[in-house]
């Protein structure tokens, strides 16, 4: 009995020493794993939507609050000292899962400055085409909202990838309309 | 026609020995004659679709809704072991003959990363329940495979002459490596 | 002196993986490129010497019966910490090295010297212990790495060294490249010890395979 009793002990001891010493350092690393991840998934897209910046926009990034209580990201754009254009992430439904996507949006007329995709898991040959120059660089420019050809817009979907790239476009949109919502908001803060 | 491809994909093109790296201590140490090897490749089957379940229910109901993740990795092996210990009792009681064919390769299965890395990739991969485990079970089957091919040529290299310096792992090595290139042929049939 | 001992065997005596055939998994997978060997050489020394630290500190109080279920909570939590150390300080070297990282629980090595050494020696031992065949095991796929970066990519971490117009063996950092390597680094380690041991005067040894880690019992067992 004693054996058993023993052994329930150091088993639960241990196991909650583990315990309590992972969630500190859980606590610790946070903020150092948060940057991390933004320096190199979100980073590389900010930085093909937009070129050539003088800011750092993962440093500068801020968390807004949507009516809805949602938290999003915003990741400002500066050249020359000025506001070019914000950078937000949102998803859509692809074929393997979530489709993320980096949009770029331009302040000065509300145009796209690009797209460039953060998570994906679509099929390889096809889905995962979307990421290519080929397909994204057709956002550059484009007004919003976007939609796909076969929905009467101006994107031409990958071919033999239609729901992976309905997905980047439901991304996109998702993220122009975090951009409405905010975009007072964020011309205050960041200024003109 | 889409399990069909994932099967497909599972066992010969992304097999699991052969093009993930995954379970290659039982790959070459019970590969010396086919009857343990088909012993050895039925138990993994049947532990990676158990903890496959066991860990998906696991990671989809208690350590997602409670912000857990990172815990991710204690949590299943600790699952994945219990499991194997309960699976080892519960064969030896109930279904005998089942537990003479796989029960002495059950303790070795724990420490088996194909069991640990399967569970892991379908929680990264997302997939839901259904595909999680015919992935496990495919990767299972492939498992079997390479493992079957591999215990044939063994058997056959025991009668030949080889250099001393080959002779056991090196040769067995080798020959996994050769068995590797011809598996890359498959790619491009399925993803 | 004896410590000094426990260390220096796992640098050639007892050198993982290539004399003692263990952990097989990462030292195939992540050696496409010298820089991934280094970075999980490093990982796995840190949970190496903390696990055998922790368990020989801890060896007296632990019941015999659940001793491998202690070792694999102390290992497990150990790789969750590099896990998130690994995230918050080199998240590249995670993103490259992926599932290999949370396998390091399964590496072998790590139960293999909880149950063989640190469950029956002291705490320096221990860690003399961890830190050399965990250094050994850095080394090993450091070079192997290294031999297969510069064949099949023409660099060594990251940086061109071979002659212009040399073409590099594209298999070699795919996977029957790692299995032909390492096969024939077995083979010319048997090759090694059978001339050592002539030259000493002793009797031939036995080839280096994989009975010695506990994990397939059954060869012994036949």
């Amino acid at each position: 009995m004693g054996d058993i009793l023993r052994m329930i002990v150091v088993l639960s001891a241990l196991c909650g020493l583990s315990g309590f010493a992972l969630s500190y350092l859980k606590m610790v690393t946070a903020p150092g794993i948060e940057e991390q991840v933004l320096t190199y998934v979100q980073g590389p897209a900010i930085h093909k939507v937009f070129t050539g910046l003088d800011n750092n926009p993962i440093a500068d990034r801020k968390a807004f609050s949507l009516p809805d209580g949602r938290e999003v990201r915003v990741f400002p754009a500066r050249r020359g000292g000025l506001l070019v254009g914000v950078a937000i992430e949102d998803k859509g439904k692809g074929y393997g899962g979530a489709v993320g996507v980096m949009v770029g949006f331009n302040v000065a007329d509300d145009t796209l400055a690009g797209i460039g995709t953060t998570d994906l898991k679509e099929t390889p040959g096809l889905g995962m085409r979307i990421a290519e120059p080929a397909f994204t660089g057709q956002f550059i420019g484009k007004p919003l909202p976007v939609a796909l050809k076969a929905q009467g817009g101006g994107i031409d979907a990958v071919s033999g990838a239609t729901i992976s790239s309905a997905g980047a476009v439901t991304a996109v949109n998702n993220a122009a309309a975090v951009y409405k919502a905010l975009k007072a908001e964020i011309l205050k803060t960041w200024g003109k | 026609m889409e399990i069909f491809q994932l099967f497909i994909a599972a066992i010969f093109v992304n097999n699991i020995v052969l093009a993930q790296y995954l379970g290659n201590c039982p790959y070459l140490g019970c590969s010396k004659e086919k009857s343990v090897a088909l012993g050895m490749g039925g138990a993994v089957i049947f532990v990676i679709v158990v903890s496959t379940l066991c860990t998906w229910l696991m990671q989809r109901y208690v350590l997602a809704p409670y912000g857990l993740g990172y815990l991710q990795t204690i949590v299943f092996i600790v699952v994945i072991a219990s499991l194997v210990q309960f699976v080892e009792m519960f064969l030896k009681k109930m279904v005998p003959p089942l537990y003479a064919a796989l029960g002495i390769f059950l303790p070795l299965i724990t420490t088996n990363c194909a069991v640990m890395g399967v569970a892991i990739l379908v929680q990264r991969e997302e997939y839901d329940l259904m595909t999680s485990l015919l992935y496990g079970l495919a990767s299972g089957m492939g498992f079997t495979l390479a493992l079957l091919l591999m215990a044939g040529i063994r058997e056959r290299l025991d009668t030949c002459r080889l250099p001393k310096a080959l002779a056991g792992t090196p040769i067995a090595l080798i020959m996994a490596g050769l068995m590797s290139l011809a598996f890359m042929g498959f790619k491009g049939m399925a993803q | 002196m004896s410590v000094m001992h426990e260390f220096t065997k796992g640098l050639w005596q007892d050198l993982p993986p290539f004399r003692l055939v263990l952990g097989l998994c990462p030292t195939l997978a992540v050696t496409s490129s010298a820089n991934n060997g280094l970075g999980m050489g490093a990982a796995v020394i840190f949970v190496l010497v903390l696990s055998n630290m922790l368990i020989s500190m801890v060896r007296g109080i632990i019941p015999k019966k659940v001793r491998i279920a202690c070792f694999i909570v102390i290992a497990a939590s150990l790789v969750v910490a590099v896990e998130l150390l690994m995230q918050a300080y080199a998240y590249p070297l995670y993103q490259q090295l992926g599932i290999f990282v949370p396998l390091i629980v399964v590496n072998c090595i790590i139960l293999a010297r909880a149950e063989a050494f640190a469950a029956k020696n002291g705490v320096a031992a221990s860690v003399a212990d961890g830190l050399g065949i965990g250094l050994g095991f850095t080394l090993s796929l450091t070079f192997l790495g290294s031999l297969r970066e510069i064949l099949g990519n023409g660099t060594w971490f990251g940086i061109p060294i071979m002659w212009e117009g040399f073409e590099p063996f594209r298999i070699m950092v795919q996977a029957p490249g790692a299995f032909i390597c390492l096969g024939l680094i077995l083979a010319g380690m048997n090759v090694i010890n059978v001339w050592q041991a002539r030259r000493k005067g002793l009797r031939e040894p036995d080839p280096v395979g994989c009975s010695g880690c506990g994990c397939c019992s059954l060869d012994k067992k036949d």
